[in-house]
């Protein structure tokens, strides 16, 4: 018998990473990646638009907005917290509370939006600024709302009692998801509102 | 170790035969149902390697139009715009639904295998990814027939593969054709990066015990870097095909050169992917050559953690080499020589490999069966590929060749001459897997030769005009520039390539059904695909394996002598 | 036959003994890629196709999400056990028995010299290069600044056609480039050469000395005038040659006083690259055989 033996303590505890987290890290990296290309675009582009709307004139600084989406991160990591402990109730107050800053910060940029094309006529094709603008925004903007469907989702699972504790990893790999969206907008928010203006 | 019979964790010394085969009483149509309907990696692995040499066969028809249009000069066998179409048609079509789904393909089937699990990690993802990647094929070439749009201007896409802008604004390319090509590769894109994510998290989540991520197979890892790639290249194709139909649909100004936008940028944005895409590529085709090199030379692979830490070098150094493609865009001296130095970078992870793989064979016994003669073929050509790749790569030289038929030979040489003679290897050493029956040996060999005979044929005498100042993409050329004879005979080893496919074609369907019986493990290899039946049952391993070095099945046939392990854990 | 295989096969085998779960068969990722595709094909063709892929793909997201949550769907696959007989086309695997009477198995390189040492050997054969060089710009052209304008002289920007007595004198930027080429090819040439070393461990000094220079001379007797075309002109060939062999004597020289390595197994970075060595075996040697 000469297998060699010292193999078998290693297998009574053979340990793998959860294939959720992994998978969702590699989409966050793949999205990074088409954030990276859109930023690029449009840091390039800062000030090179010959005709048209410039941001200096039509942009104002979401501050506010800003602050609910970030804060946002915050009540999803309290959510998590009270799922680990099965405190539903809480967990379904913070989760809902997350839903609502989301929401809150997408009706936030509707308006910016509402009153960029309506006050300024600043739209898509008007110059390269409206073009890189309303992309890389809308681009993040997208992001909120597949996240804020998914989010949804899971608070009217939730409320109908269908939330099991074997789901809990789930969760926690869709908040990964929107630690993600919420973080990108500090890229977003920094380039277009601070640096491009 | 007298006996021929050992138990491997694909079986269990009785036999228990428990369940009726399920392809009894099976229609026609519930035999496509199950196919259509599989999340088993194995038939969708199966499914992008047919959809890939379909495509590979029609990528080769077009490739032969333009040969022969470039057999005479000032030859009419199609119209220039025809011609456009078809060299545009054949690049895109080879890039992006010959070599990434075939390679996906191989990834599919053997990942899991080889890792000695049941699935991959999302088996309804990699469904998924599959039928996006498949449709984003049919889209293309739908525009064969839907791509009349406006002005009745249209059909196939005709900007070349690279769609530099801003022949492809709305005023330069009018109808849909460039619509086509750019809706396609978004859809083609997000099955690649479904498939990529895929990958990764089955290699760092599906292990069977003990398989420790430095004791997984090469090929595995290969493909982890080959899929990272993917992320970080493949996902910035698809934000500048969204920018492109923002141009066209809304009329945006990216690369309106007018508004203030940048045709540069175009430039910059597919390079930064069509870059790394050929790593993407030719990772998975040192993949292959990694598991039949040490097989065939009956010796384990030499230097593996080199093998891996180079691997992943080329990654990293290939996302920052992009705008060698670029030196003659003008750009400033010091990128020039930035991009110089990063690609000559690339030379020195690459040779690593290389001389692994020779050390590998070094004072092994080799055999030269049909696998191994096509990784020979590869080791040599890419090799000669890597060279002329670094004389490109100088920029001064790059300017006088630039865009030239020296270039086409050049990325043609990394594509025929290593990719695809790798994926041809590879062919050879897991058809037995896959379909339980052996390829013809002699028809291998008539296929080894022709092909390689044909390559150098084209295209080593393709560099020729490229020096004399051929340039690429013209669809004819005057009799009196001195390259007609040249092409001449680059057409004539496109045809013996053309030949050396057919028989390939022929004996994959020849052997598929009349070959000779392969058994489990026709290759004595030591890689856990080898330790279950061939083909595998749906669940792959009865009894799921344990590994305890790199060549798991060398430890079960050797018991007397097994592979230490290298590390604890 | 060992039975290693079979008892630890034994402890997982009951979870085989009936069934085996894999995920069940389904065809909402294929009518969500239809979708998708849809979606995008109708901007080329009709609206219509546009929200007919939409209704598809929100049809196949949600059948989708059903067939995972709450449980992923399994279909259980009856296991049929079967014995796999290993077939090996010609099992003429060539043991080779106690080459080393450790590990049993082949060591590969027993003794060689360091790549260090082909570097270190490198930079002294280039100072030797620079005194043979320099004898032979001050004997024949009264000098020291010719060889080195020589070698530097590509990269000084407008001089077209210099004469001897440019290539006499002082040139800040000639000397700076010539440093940096002599430098990076002594440095170079050494890595090759320590690296081709264990080829021809027995003799350095013939490699370095003979081997090498001819080789290295003719490549560049061949190539030079596309390299550096002045020096190309200007160059003696058989005083060329010369010092190449001066330079290759002096680094095989140094290679051999630098002293072999006793055996790679002793390295253990070769160890870490995965070259075959018995270093892990010697500790439980007893205790096995």
């Amino acid at each position: 018998m000469t297998t060699p033996a010292h193999g078998h303590a290693a297998d009574s505890d053979w340990r793998l990473p959860s294939r959720g987290r992994v998978g969702m890290f590699s989409l966050i990296l793949a999205e990074s990646a088409i954030f990276v290309i859109f930023v690029v675009a449009y840091v390039y582009n800062i000030g090179r638009s010959t005709f048209g709307p410039q941001p200096r004139q039509v942009l104002e600084l979401p501050i506010l907005n800003t602050i609910f989406l970030l804060s946002s991160s915050g009540t999803i990591l309290m959510a998590e917290r009270a799922l680990v402990k099965r405190a539903m109730a809480a967990f379904i107050a913070w989760w809902a509370l997350t839903i609502a800053l989301g929401a809150i910060f997408l009706l936030g940029t509707a308006q910016e939006w509402h009153k960029l094309i309506t006050k300024d006529g600043l739209t898509i094709s008007t110059n390269l600024f409206g073009t890189t603008f309303y992309s890389l925004v809308g681009l993040h903007a997208s992001h909120v709302i597949v996240g804020l469907v998914m989010l949804s989702a899971v608070l009217v699972f939730t409320l109908l009692g269908a939330l099991k504790p074997e789901h809990t990893e789930k969760v926690e790999v869709l908040a990964l998801y929107w630690h993600f969206v919420d973080w990108v907008w500090v890229v977003v928010f920094s380039v277009v509102y601070v640096i491009g203006r | 170790m007298a006996g021929g019979s050992i138990p491997v964790p694909g079986g269990l010394g009785s036999a228990a035969d428990v369940a009726a085969t399920e392809a009894d009483g099976a229609t026609w149509l519930e035999h496509l149902h199950s196919w259509v309907v599989t999340v088993d990696h194995k038939k969708l692995g199966v499914m992008y390697v047919l959809y890939a040499l379909l495509f590979l066969v029609v990528g080769g028809i077009e490739a032969l139009i333009i040969r022969i249009q470039l057999f005479f000069p000032d030859n009419h066998f199609v119209s220039a715009e025809t011609f456009n179409r078809v060299f545009t048609m054949h690049g895109t079509t080879m890039i992006f639904f010959v070599a990434m789904p075939i390679v996906f393909g191989f990834g599919n089937y053997l990942m899991p295998l080889m890792l000695g699990v049941r699935d991959m990690a999302f088996p309804r993802l990699n469904a998924f990814s599959f039928w996006m990647s498949a449709f984003g094929g049919l889209l293309l070439y739908y525009s064969f027939i839907g791509g009349v749009g406006l002005q009745g201007a249209g059909s196939a896409p005709d900007v070349g593969w690279w769609a530099y802008a801003p022949l492809t604004s709305r005023a330069f390319s009018r109808g849909h054709s460039t619509d086509y090509w750019a809706l396609a590769l978004i859809v083609s894109g997000f099955g690649s990066i479904g498939a990529a994510i895929n990958f990764i998290a089955t290699a760092f989540c599906m292990r069977c015990k003990g398989m420790t991520l430095f004791r997984m197979p090469l090929f595995v890892w290969l493909y982890v870097v080959s899929s990272g790639l993917v992320l970080v290249a493949v996902s910035p194709l698809t934000a500048a095909q969204v920018m492109l139909t923002i141009d066209r649909y809304l009329g945006g100004h990216f690369f309106d050169t007018q508004a203030g936008g940048s045709a540069v940028v175009w430039a910059h944005f597919f390079w930064i992917f069509g870059h790394p895409e050929v790593y993407v590529l030719v990772l998975p085709a040192f993949a292959i050559i990694n598991e039949v090199v040490p097989v065939f030379s009956r010796k384990a692979i030499f230097g593996y953690p080199a093998m891996v830490a180079a691997s992943v070098g080329i990654g990293f150094v290939s996302l920052g080499v992009w705008a060698h493609h670029m030196f003659t865009i003008g750009m400033t001296s010091i990128s020039n020589a930035f991009f110089v130095l990063s690609t000559m970078l690339v030379g020195i992870p690459t040779g690593i490999k290389i001389f692994n793989w020779i050390a590998t064979m070094w004072g092994g016994k080799i055999r030269y069966r049909t696998p191994m003669l096509f990784a020979v073929g590869f080791l040599v050509q890419f090799l000669i590929a890597g060279l002329t790749g670094i004389i490109l790569s100088v920029a001064p030289f790059n300017w006088q060749l630039h865009n030239s038929y020296f270039v086409i030979a050049h990325f043609h040489y990394v594509i025929v001459g290593a990719i695809l003679f790798a994926i041809f290897s590879g062919i050879y050493y897991w058809f037995p897997k896959v379909t339980g029956r052996m390829l013809d040996e002699r028809l291998g060999k008539w296929n080894f030769w022709l092909f390689v005979i044909g390559f150098h044929v084209c295209f080593d005498v393709m560099h020729i005009p490229g020096v004399l100042g051929m340039p690429r993409s013209i669809y004819t050329y005057e009799a009196d520039r001195g390259w007609t004879g040249l092409n001449q005979i680059v057409s004539v080893g496109a045809i013996i390539q053309g030949i050396a496919i057919a028989i390939l074609v022929y004996n994959m369907i020849h052997s598929a059904l009349k070959g000779q019986e392969a058994g489990p493990d026709p290759w004595d290899a030591w890689t856990l695909e080898w330790a279950t039946n061939s083909p595998p049952p749906p669940y792959n391993f009865a009894i799921e394996p344990v590994a305890r070095s790199r060549r798991p099945l060398w430890d079960l046939k050797h018991p007397n002598d097994p592979d230490e392990p290298l590390e604890e854990g | 036959m060992s039975t290693g295989a079979q008892r630890e096969h034994s402890a997982t085998a009951s979870q085989a003994e009936n069934a085996i779960h894999l995920p069940a068969p389904t065809q909402w990722p294929l009518i969500l890629a239809v979708g998708l595709t849809l979606l995008f094909a109708g901007l080329v063709t009709n609206v219509m196709i546009s929200a007919l892929g939409v209704v598809m793909a929100v049809c196949g997201a949600v059948g989708w999400f059903r067939q995972v949550l709450p449980q992923e769907a399994h279909e259980m696959l009856p296991v049929t056990l079967e014995e796999i007989a290993i077939e090996r086309e010609g099992r003429r695997v060539t043991r080779v028995e106690h080459l080393h009477p450790v590990a049993g198995r082949a060591i590969t390189g027993i003794s060689t010299y360091p790549i260090s040492s082909g570097i270190k050997g490198g930079f002294a054969g280039g100072t030797v290069m620079i005194l043979l060089a320099e004898i032979y710009g001050v004997v024949r052209f009264h000098s020291i600044w010719y060889v080195v304008n020589l070698l530097g002289g590509a990269g000084v920007a407008g001089w077209n056609a210099p004469t001897e007595h440019d290539l006499g004198t002082f040139h800040l930027a000639a000397f700076l480039i010539a440093i940096v080429i002599h430098t990076a090819s002594s440095f170079l040439v050494g890595l090759l050469y320590g690296a081709l070393l264990p080829i021809l461990p027995r003799h350095p000094i013939v490699l370095g000395g003979l081997i090498a220079p001819a080789l290295w001379t003719g490549l560049l007797h061949s190539t030079l005038g596309l390299l550096n075309p002045y020096f190309d002109d200007h160059i003696n060939w058989y005083w060329f040659a010369l010092s190449q062999v001066g330079y290759g004597l002096v680094a095989g020289w140094v290679v051999a006083r630098e002293g072999r390595l006793k055996s790679l197994r002793d390295v253990p970075l070769s160890v870490r690259l995965g070259v075959e060595t018995a270093e892990p075996l010697k500790h439980d040697d007893e205790g096995r055989r």
